[in-house]
């Protein structure tokens, strides 16, 4: 999914947190945004998943303004990720079934994605008994099992363990490899955003402060940013 | 008093025609009003949860205020509306089960929505933000968020029978307490005793102390899920 940003503001409390020019994601690409705290980051991802409505300012999908015409092709997997209260499987076939797969599609797709993930032997049991690890890989799988056009991770890796990182980065890249969709991931860890992006978007104080491309990764001391 | 407690059990094993009427009166009363009360509350407290709106701290408090209201005054209340002067006179509804279930109603309305409103108050906007990000409608928001909160749902419900079941004030103030008419347990109880009729009264109590405790039971149980 293409995705053009134009004038974007947002205010709370009469302080602004939020505040891009211009900003053009291309289809098919890994951004990385890193920032500070209260560098805009997250209230960045929740106005492009429709979660937050901005003061001012547009985002286009794919040319698309409305919203609501699109919002069935773009999910968010945040830090605390909110698990149904119900098992692993009923967690991953949520969204395929609000848009009413059949049942064997259902069990196809959700069995596989476990699989591929390494999670079918959670299958029946309770999402809100999960290990963090668990948890995020459970809500990742959920939120890539319809294959949306975009992806917005709002630091899903932070505080787990490193094999459990190492799952989520696979299953990151290999799911931006085989279906072309646009991933915009917020981290703190400079190391996961050279390894997952082809970009990263540097902000500061609601504002871009720099875009860096993968080429550029390592003349840039992410520690100042972070 | 191990008399009357053996008079008490033998009422209750020999089936006794008239503990028996009175209790399914009871239950028919306070199932009408828990029912109602759900179909009002639940939707209402959800909604109250999830939108924002001018004066919805001053709506919060009066309905944590409704949530303790007197028995006494709301069977007041009630029995004026439908009393012959009343706005509600011409239904002459006044000394007939259905006051009384209207009056349980108004009674636990509040129980059932101040519960409800409290816990989606605090997950409702997650359970809707959630719902909205894997692609579910408007609607599918909705259906997601009484799933998700089926638990402290089923709660409120049972509170709110619990409430309904052990009433005594209002109910004696709309129904009056006409055998075999509006004659529930708890008016029973209350008129037994000041007659003296220890081993009948003691008859309704277990079986009214039996309903509490499965239904505290069943909330205990939920509680601890």
């Amino acid at each position: 999914m293409d995705i053009f940003i134009e004038n974007l503001t947002k205010e709370y409390e009469n302080k602004r947190v939020l505040d891009i020019d211009t900003l053009n994601i291309n289809q098919g690409r890994i951004i990385g945004i890193v920032g500070s705290n209260g560098a805009g980051k997250s209230t960045l991802i929740k106005i492009l998943g429709g979660l937050e409505q901005p003061d001012s300012g547009s985002i286009s999908y794919n040319g698309e303004k409305d919203f609501d015409k699109i919002y069935r092709d773009i999910t968010i997997v945040f830090q605390q990720p909110y698990l149904l209260v119900s098992n692993v499987y009923n967690n991953i076939a949520y969204p395929l079934k609000v848009r009413k797969y059949k049942n064997s599609d259902i069990k196809n797709r959700v069995n596989t994605i476990m699989k591929d993930m390494g999670i079918d032997y959670l299958a029946k049991q309770k999402a809100r008994t999960l290990s963090g690890g668990e948890r995020q890989k459970v809500a990742l799988a959920r939120a890539i099992i319809f294959n949306p056009s975009l992806l917005l991770l709002d630091e899903p890796t932070a505080n787990i363990d490193p094999d459990s990182m190492n799952t989520m980065e696979d299953t990151i890249k290999k799911f931006n490899k085989t279906n072309g969709s646009t991933i915009i991931i917020v981290t703190h860890n400079p190391e996961q955003a050279k390894r997952l992006c082809d970009e990263i978007i540097v902000m500061d104080k609601g504002k871009i402060k720099r875009k860096i491309t993968n080429a550029d990764f390592n003349q840039y001391n992410f520690r100042e940013s972070i | 008093m191990a008399e009357i407690f053996k008079e008490a059990i033998k009422l209750l094993a020999t089936f006794d025609k008239e503990i028996y009427e009175i209790v399914f009166l009871s239950m028919i009363v306070s199932f009408s009003s828990t029912f109602i009360s759900t179909i009002i509350a639940v939707p209402l407290g959800i909604l109250l949860g999830n939108i924002e709106f001018p004066f919805k701290r001053v709506v919060v408090r009066i309905l944590y205020t409704t949530m303790s209201l007197p028995p006494v005054i709301v069977g007041l209340v009630v029995f004026l509306i439908l009393s012959r002067k009343g706005p509600l006179g011409y239904l002459d509804l006044n000394f007939t089960p259905s006051a009384m279930i209207i009056a349980q109603t108004i009674l636990i309305i509040p129980i059932i929505m101040g519960i409800v409103y409290n816990r989606t108050k605090e997950d409702g906007r997650n359970i809707h933000n959630i719902g909205k990000t894997l692609g579910a409608s408007y609607f599918q928001r909705g259906i997601l968020t009484i799933k998700e909160l089926r638990i402290p749902i089923f709660i409120a419900i049972v509170s709110g029978y619990g409430r309904a079941v052990s009433e005594v004030g209002a109910i004696m103030i709309v129904g009056g307490n006409i055998k075999g008419h509006t004659r529930v347990m708890t008016t029973s109880i209350a008129m037994l005793k000041n007659m003296g009729n220890y081993s009948m009264a003691i008859a309704i109590g277990i079986v009214l102390l039996t309903i509490s405790f499965i239904v505290n039971g069943i909330l205990y149980h939920f509680q601890g899920e």
